[in-house]
């Protein structure tokens, strides 16, 4: 028996995935390589978590802690969004704590403070401090502890300091003062800090997450249990963008930094060639990225969906 | 040639090897799986020791001679029996100390979980979004309701409730899909700029 011709959809629908996989990575290589200014929309909650952040700047007692739970395999969403998050800190004077209760986010939280700090003149122990890796095992204590007294339940900070003998300690008490905790996950373990940190001692949580938990998080923000949200490279894109846009803004006097405002944002417009350390704008650059591959795959849904129908119809006629 | 070079080198080896697995299955990619296991498991059986026995098993007992802290170190030390045959059963003794804390963490659990989001799907209908919300919460749990027939009108009311989730599931894999993608970008981001130093 002769064999058939197929047409474009059939061929399309039979398609080895390798040839799918060489056009994503195409799609993903070319913007990369060629790079354009997309315009990044700021969303409501990375809005509020910056908000936050920004009130406690130049504030002795309070201070921020990030909790960074999950490995190098999540690392392209959500470091991006560590760095940019410890420059705002760094510039606008915010006290920042950091802990870790995963062996393999101790390198990536070393190596995020070590990247944000390479343009500020920051001191350990005064203006932020490295809780280091605790084990799991006494994460419960800890939380619960730091309700009480963050100095006690931590006890040495990652250089082996005792953490109440800092400078940075003299008016950091509980929750009260260290009032936020952004915790940067892969996982549901933002869910601990909401049950014991906000349910116990109502301390403000908030979340970096990948884009695969994010949908899982939004009940959260509905609810005010997390006051905001970065959720994926898109969150730290929003990020980086309030950063510059606000943070670090150089003003006519020289000074730098101002306050967050939604008639500048609205027509704010960084052009990502300006900003010379590629660190600064990793995520924006990925996004630009991110664009081409979804309408690539826009394109082969649209496309396999046609080809699907087109071939149900033909043979309903035959 | 700078030790961030050479580093660099070696990441761009193991990342090309785990992507040449998308053409097939190979000897490249199975070293660099093998070897992504063994180097995980060295870096945190040191760190663990160095931060977990020393400081809350080693020293409380050794130096600082606080004997209690025997106690709960045999309790962990249970563990171990859950690979002999006739002894694994000891090792539910430490299980079921984890769980107590698990039970401890009831309540506010459904106090986090449960009654605020109750609390916040009870709000007064002031708007199309909270309207959809109505909606959207009463219909699928009508179709989570199966003491009864899903027909006639009911069946045309939990029918709502599936589009409702469907959208819920859409977004779900959307936001996959960007992470997927943002994952690859992490990596040819690290393979155009940190190893061949293409992006600027």
């Amino acid at each position: 028996m002769a064999k058939e011709k197929m047409n474009f959809f059939d061929r399309m629908q039979a398609l080895d995935r390798r040839y799918i996989y060489l056009v994503v990575a195409l799609a993903i290589i070319l913007p990369l390589l060629i790079p354009f200014n997309s315009k990044t929309y700021v969303t409501e909650p990375v809005e509020n978590l910056y908000k936050k952040i920004d009130s406690f700047a130049g504030h002795k007692d309070r201070a921020i802690l990030m909790c960074f739970s999950h490995d190098a395999s999540t690392m392209a969403e959500l470091f991006p969004m560590e760095v940019a998050i410890l420059r705002h800190c760094f510039q606008r004077k915010v006290q920042v704590f950091t802990i870790c209760f995963m062996p393999a986010a101790k390198p990536l939280m070393d190596y995020a403070l070590q990247t944000a700090k390479e343009d500020y003149t920051v001191q350990s122990g005064e203006d932020y401090v490295n809780f280091g890796y605790k084990p799991w095992g006494i994460f419960l204590p800890i939380v619960l502890g730091m309700g009480d007294d963050v100095a006690k339940a931590v006890e040495t900070d990652d250089e082996g300091r005792i953490v109440s003998n800092l400078d940075i300690m003299k008016e950091i008490k509980n929750y009260n003062e260290m009032n936020l905790i952004i915790d940067f996950a892969a996982s549901g373990a933002v869910g601990t800090w909401i049950t014991y940190a906000r349910s116990i001692y109502g301390a403000n949580v908030a979340a970096g997450v990948t884009a695969v938990m994010a949908a899982d998080n939004f009940p959260y923000l509905q609810t005010g249990q997390l006051i905001g949200m970065l959720a994926g490279l898109k969150g730290a894109a929003e990020y980086e963008k309030l950063v510059d846009v606000f943070a670090t803004y150089k003003n006519a006097d020289g000074t730098v930094g101002r306050e967050f405002s939604k008639e500048i944002l609205k027509d704010s417009w960084v052009k990502l060639s300006d900003i010379k350390n590629p660190v600064y704008k990793t995520a924006r650059i990925g996004m630009n990225a991110q664009t081409v591959a979804h309408v690539m795959i826009i394109v082969f849904i649209a496309l396999g969906n046609l080809g699907f129908f087109i071939n149900k119809r033909k043979n309903k006629a035959n | 040639m700078t030790l961030a070079t050479i580093s660099n080198f070696i990441a761009a080896f193991f990342t090309l090897s785990i992507f040449s697995f998308l053409y097939k299955d190979n000897p490249f990619y199975k070293f660099a799986e093998a070897m992504f296991t063994g180097v995980t498991m060295g870096y945190a059986i040191p760190l663990v020791y160095y931060n977990t026995f020393i400081p809350f098993v080693y020293r409380p007992i050794f130096v600082e001679h606080n004997f209690w802290i025997i106690i709960p170190s045999i309790m962990g030390l249970l563990y171990i029996f859950r690979f002999h045959k006739n002894l694994s059963w000891l090792s539910r003794y430490p299980i079921v100390f984890g769980m107590a804390i698990v039970g401890m963490g009831i309540p506010l659990s459904m106090h986090a979980y449960v009654l605020v989001q109750m609390r916040s799907a009870m709000m007064p209908i002031d708007g199309i979004n909270t309207f959809l919300i109505f909606i959207g919460t009463v219909t699928i749990l009508m179709y989570f309701f199966f003491s009864k027939a899903h027909k006639g009108v009911y069946g045309k009311i939990t029918n709502i409730g599936i589009w409702f989730m469907m959208i819920g599931f859409g977004a779900s894999f959307g936001y996959t899909v960007m992470a997927r993608i943002s994952l690859l970008i992490g990596r040819i981001q690290f393979l155009l700029g940190d190893w061949l130093g293409l992006i600027k």
